[in-house]
């Protein structure tokens, strides 16, 4: 089957209820998404499908194709991404780092979907599991990103 | 003097008593007879034998009569009645604990007709008021495959720990004078051959009515065919509310098509369901290892029984559910504990994780199946040798008994979806009901 994966093209052979992480780490190499619980409960395994959300653990892959999918590889190609990864720099915001790809999409769909969220419906979006515990980095990134980003991006918003 | 004609009186009614009472025990431990009495057991052809295993699989023997991980058909399996427990047999060939001196006709006495040798009784745990619908033939290929396709093993049987006097079997036979129905399957004239096969195999082997149909008092199934209202219409059992199969459009097949039905038990899913609960174990021995014609034969059938507006209520159609729905509680859990998979519009990733829209467990009444699943998850559901890739997990650690109640009602009201809020009273004692670790799990009642 053809799958569109960060903006490219590629032909996948699998059955139809493999998982999209499956496809994405060990098909196609593309390692920067985790595997965390496999049950769709910690959200490690994040991407994005046609700019939602979506936990590809759980998501057969033949339900993506003809959608558009964005793993962290290519989130900076996102404009909106691209300022998510940068506050998650200037905050400072992994320790470990493994569950942080999936943070940092989770923050990308809420803030493409809602430019503006508070703080009620950042917990409420915002609900990926971190076992270093660094929520408190995470809602203080999104709360900074969301007040800014009816502002133009700022030049020196530090890139990773 | 005048104590006399009492004590005639008094001797007559005693020895009327013990007359009635000797009738009794002679007509409830009587050997039946047996079609195929008159014939010998000489070893089968490999084609016999072949066809007896697939009746078995049919039949779904193995889901009683073996416990998970040991020897197929060495019984052991413990099934809480409500006199007490009872255990699987043994019917694997062995000579001393199985039923390898069971005669043809031995054998058809205890499938079709709930009586073992010495003429005990059977409890209806077996589930031969359905079985007594199978063909002669049938029977005979049964027997084949179990005396000479099965290994027999020494495993003596458990007895039961029903109570002196309950304990009694004889008055089974007086049970089985008014709740089942003599005779094997008679094709119906009217109705061509593929509903005369398909109502044989659900009937008979599928014994489809042991969890699907309700039961009466006496615990006897109120319907035996497609001839009672009651026949399929749906029943609580184990913790499970089996759905109708009649074509009732919400707690039943009404808007499945007959392919629906035939994939359904060939995969263990379609664009409506995944089989979970009992249905896995069901789904997983044996319906996926019935032939095509066989299933589109019981998926024909099945669509012939007509549903019933009085019970089912009107059809259900989809509602989209806005963001406002989402608001409370139970909407908010949603969103965090269900949606990745069963999707925000509740319409699930088809066919490989189902719907809740629509589903029957948000549809019924019943709200057991929905909180069953949710404490515990779903069993591996295994197609053709493969396991599943996705599972309901057990949320029985991460959400409370208010939790579970929130997000079921939630589920239970939107979409269209109308069986009801959920009580967290309901949830604590399926809870209690289904732990492992309780000193009483789970009543096992029929399968």
């Amino acid at each position: 089957m053809e799958l569109r994966i960060n903006q490219k093209t590629y032909q996948v052979d699998a059955e139809a209820d493999t998982p999209l992480l499956w496809v994405i780490r060990d098909d196609l190499g593309l390692t920067g998404t985790k595997y965390g619980c496999g049950l769709a409960q910690c959200g490690a395994c994040s991407v994005l499908v046609d700019g939602n959300v979506v936990r590809s653990c759980v998501t057969p892959v033949a339900g993506v194709v003809g959608r558009e999918v964005t793993t962290i590889e290519a989130i900076e190609a996102d404009e909106v991404g691209k300022r998510v990864v940068a506050v998650w720099v200037e905050h400072q915001v992994a320790q470990c780092g493994y569950c942080q790809s999936g943070q940092v999409v989770a923050a990308t769909a809420l803030l493409k979907n809602n430019p503006k969220p508070d703080d009620g419906q950042i917990a409420a979006a915002m609900v990926n599991l971190c076992r270093c515990g660094t929520y408190n980095a995470i809602q203080a990134a999104v709360h900074d990103l969301a007040a800014n980003l009816a502002t133009p991006a700022a030049p020196a918003g530090g890139n990773a | 003097m005048s104590t006399r004609p009492y004590t005639k009186i008094a001797g007559a009614v005693v020895l009327a008593g013990l007359v009635l009472l000797a009738l009794l025990v002679w007509y409830g431990t009587r050997v039946p007879t047996s079609t195929l009495a008159d014939e010998g057991s000489d070893t089968p052809d490999a084609a016999l034998i072949q066809r007896g295993e697939y009746v078995a699989r049919a039949s779904d023997c193995v889901a009683c009569h073996s416990l998970p991980d040991a020897a197929p058909f060495a019984g052991g399996l413990k099934m809480a009645t409500p006199l007490g427990a009872i255990y699987a047999t043994n019917i694997t060939p062995d000579g001393a604990t199985g039923i390898g001196g069971y005669s043809l006709a031995d054998f058809d006495r205890a499938v079709r007709h709930g009586v073992a040798p010495e003429g005990r009784r059977l409890y209806p745990a077996m589930p031969y008021p359905s079985y007594s619908k199978l063909s002669d033939d049938d029977v005979r290929a049964l027997y084949a495959f179990f005396m000479h396709g099965v290994s027999p093993v020494a495993q003596a049987n458990k007895p039961s720990e029903i109570p002196w006097p309950l304990n009694m079997r004889w008055p089974i036979a007086l049970w089985n004078q008014l709740f089942t129905e003599p005779g094997s399957f008679a094709e119906r004239p009217g109705q061509n051959a593929q509903w005369n096969r398909g109502a044989y195999l659900v009937q008979g082997a599928g014994h489809c009515g042991s969890c699907h149909t309700p039961r009466g008092l006496a615990f006897n199934e109120k319907a035996l065919s497609e001839s009672g209202e009651q026949y399929l219409a749906g029943a609580l059992l184990d913790g499970w509310y089996a759905p109708s199969l009649r074509n009732d459009p919400n707690t039943g097949l009404g808007r499945w098509s007959e392919a629906d039905i035939a994939q359904f038990l060939k995969t263990g899913r379609n664009t409506h369901a995944v089989v979970f609960g009992s249905m896995t174990e069901a789904f997983n021995n044996s319906t996926q290892y019935l032939g095509d014609d066989d299933l589109a034969a019981i998926a024909h059938y099945l669509k012939s029984l007509p549903g019933d507006p009085q019970r089912d209520g009107p059809a259900w159609q989809y509602e989209v559910a806005d963001a406002s729905a989402f608001s409370g509680p139970g909407g908010h859990l949603y969103l965090t504990q269900c949606a990745a998979c069963h999707g925000r519009d509740g319409k699930g990733q088809v066919p490989w994780i189902p719907p809740l829209a629509g589903a029957t467990s948000a549809l019924t009444t019943a709200p057991d199946s929905a909180i069953n699943i949710s404490l515990n998850g779903s069993l591996r559901v295994v197609s053709a040798g493969v396991p599943d890739a996705y599972r309901m997990p057990a949320l029985r650690g991460q959400l409370s008994d208010q939790q579970i109640a929130d997000v079921l009602s939630f589920v239970r009201t939107t979409w269209g979806n109308r069986g009801g809020k959920v009580d967290p009273q309901a949830v604590a004692k399926l809870r209690a009901h289904t732990d492992p670790a309780s000193p009483t799990p789970i009543v096992l009642h029929m399968r």
